[in-house]
């Protein structure tokens, strides 16, 4: 239970410090709300289309927070003098690993959970009790390897780059990946790109709840599974790069 | 058993030697310091003794335990370096966060009040002075109640009032069941604080006893006069012997000064000259 008391020592910290940072906590649980409301909403006429904006959206949320949690609070972190000293405390590093999961969780579930709201109370959106759990089952796996992402982010770039850099990736990857526009809306390279992208399989997932996209989750996840793989090295290889130089 | 023990421990970073095998001890009840300039390898000693580096050769423990083990971490509590610590935070969750690390640790309102924190506990560390910052930190150290406490540079960066101030609560939280390691480059600190002196130099241990025999061996100092044959200056060991013989001497003087010889010097004595 030690081990519990800990993780929630580590989680607490962790949340409190990243609630009173506006800069964060703003873009982070207030863009995808604001843009499903500005960019969405005019085109959620009915159940169908309401449900497809919805779900894309809710992509774009997990997505902004895991790239934004890992990969900016990683890169800001690891060479504070802060992080030094939670090291020398008698805590194994698995806890702070799994506190930043249970942070990402948090704003995950914040920034998805005011698009749903928002959407239920302002469009026809017409899922049902199973679709909505489904919908925070896919949300969840299918944020895995965006998590992944995030960390390689974190480990391979600097404090000052990386905030620009996941930016970039969240909102290039968002739209070519189809979460904005429909894939058939999308320009020439973005549509040639598109299938290839992680945030396309991501949205094809969550599409794939209310019958929408084009192919069945299966597929998708399959695309997802191998993008976590292939994140997972390259994140390993920087966290023992960064590891190696500073605590060697 | 030493709360701190160092056997023949080397460190190498690249083509440079930050510790060249040195091998010390700390026993319970003592207060230590480690002194020496920058790039003496102060910071990567205390790195190893942290659990935060590993030695290349050698061995570092901890009662008896590698500091990389979180089990005996248990044992030790740390400052973060200078002012590092998340500015949105307070005092209060900062500390109490570290204290759920320990299995008995002091209750927070007798660590603020020790530590002149007890109004402080509820702002926003970043709101506070460096010196209030410093005092967090030594709270951060001491609230698990462990048996060894390890201080980075404690002081740095403080004017003398608060320093001096700083000192008193140290040596409040300093008793027999507790060893203390802690690193400055003040010479002052270490002679008010140390039962004990280490001096580092280019990563070798080049002193290792009392304040005292420290002073003896290097803290001379400089008397000033105008005499007969204009301004002299001599540097002595015991500064009141020579003034006494001076006066007995019937020579005529005037202008006289005693003074320590600066911290920098006193430095350049005791690392040979390194700076």
């Amino acid at each position: 239970m030690k081990t519990l008391t800990l993780l929630v020592a580590h989680a607490r910290l962790m949340l409190a410090e990243l609630f009173r940072a506006p800069g964060y906590v703003i873009p982070t649980v207030g863009f995808p709300a604001m843009f499903f409301t500005i960019f969405a909403m005019p085109y959620a006429r009915d159940a169908s289309s309401a449900d497809f904006e919805l779900l894309s959206y809710v992509a774009f949320a997990i997505i902004g927070v895991t790239l934004f949690q890992f990969g900016v609070g990683i890169a800001a972190e690891r060479g504070r003098p802060w992080d030094r000293y939670v090291r020398t405390l008698p805590a194994p590093p698995e806890v702070r690993f799994a506190a930043r999961i249970i942070a990402a969780l948090v704003f995950g579930v914040a920034a998805g959970g005011l698009v749903a709201v928002v959407a239920r109370i302002f469009t026809p959106v017409d899922l049902n009790a199973e679709q909505w759990m489904l919908l925070a089952l896919y949300a969840l796996l299918g944020g895995i390897p965006f998590v992944l992402f995030g960390i390689t982010i974190g480990y391979w770039t600097s404090a000052r780059a990386a905030l620009p850099i996941a930016n970039v990736c969240y909102l290039l990857l968002s739209f070519a990946g189809g979460l904005w526009l429909p894939p058939r809306m999308l320009p020439g390279i973005a549509a040639a790109v598109s299938p290839f992208l992680p945030t396309r399989q991501f949205a094809e997932l969550l599409w794939s709840i209310s019958g929408g996209g084009s192919r069945n989750a299966f597929h998708a996840l399959g695309w997802l599974g191998y993008y976590a793989a292939f994140f997972a090295v390259v994140a390993a290889i920087g966290y023992h790069r960064d590891e190696h130089r500073r605590y060697a | 058993m030493s709360s701190i023990e160092f056997f023949d421990v080397r460190k190498r970073f690249g083509s440079v030697e930050a510790l060249r095998g040195i091998s010390f001890s700390v026993d319970t009840g003592e207060i230590v310091a480690l002194l020496g300039p920058n790039g003496a390898g102060k910071t990567t000693a205390i790195e190893i003794v942290l659990g935060l580096r590993r030695a290349d050769d050698g061995y570092a423990m901890l009662r008896g335990g590698s500091p990389r083990d979180a089990r005996v971490r248990m044992q030790l509590g740390a400052t973060p370096q200078e002012t590092g610590f998340p500015d949105a935070l307070t005092p209060r969750e900062v500390t109490a966060f570290a204290a759920a690390h320990y299995p008995d640790p002091l209750p927070l309102d007798e660590l603020f009040a020790s530590f002149d924190l007890t109004n402080l506990a509820d702002r926003r560390i970043g709101t506070l002075s460096g010196g209030q910052q410093r005092r967090v930190a030594l709270a951060l150290a001491f609230v698990g109640d462990p048996a060894v406490v390890v201080l980075d540079e404690p002081t740095t960066g403080l004017d003398v009032e608060s320093r001096r101030a700083l000192w008193t609560q140290l040596r409040s939280q300093a008793n027999r069941h507790r060893a203390v390691l802690f690193t400055t480059h003040y010479l002052e600190e270490a002679n008010a604080l140390a039962d004990r002196v280490l001096v580092l130099d280019r990563g070798e241990l080049t002193f290792d006893g009392t304040p005292r025999a420290l002073r003896e061996r290097f803290g001379a100092r400089r008397v000033e006069y105008v005499g007969p044959n204009g301004r002299t200056i001599v540097t002595t060991p015991d500064a009141d012997e020579y003034v006494r013989e001076l006066v007995n001497s019937g020579v005529q003087f005037k202008d006289l000064q005693v003074a320590a010889p600066s911290f920098e010097d006193a430095f350049l004595a005791v690392t040979g000259g390194s700076k």
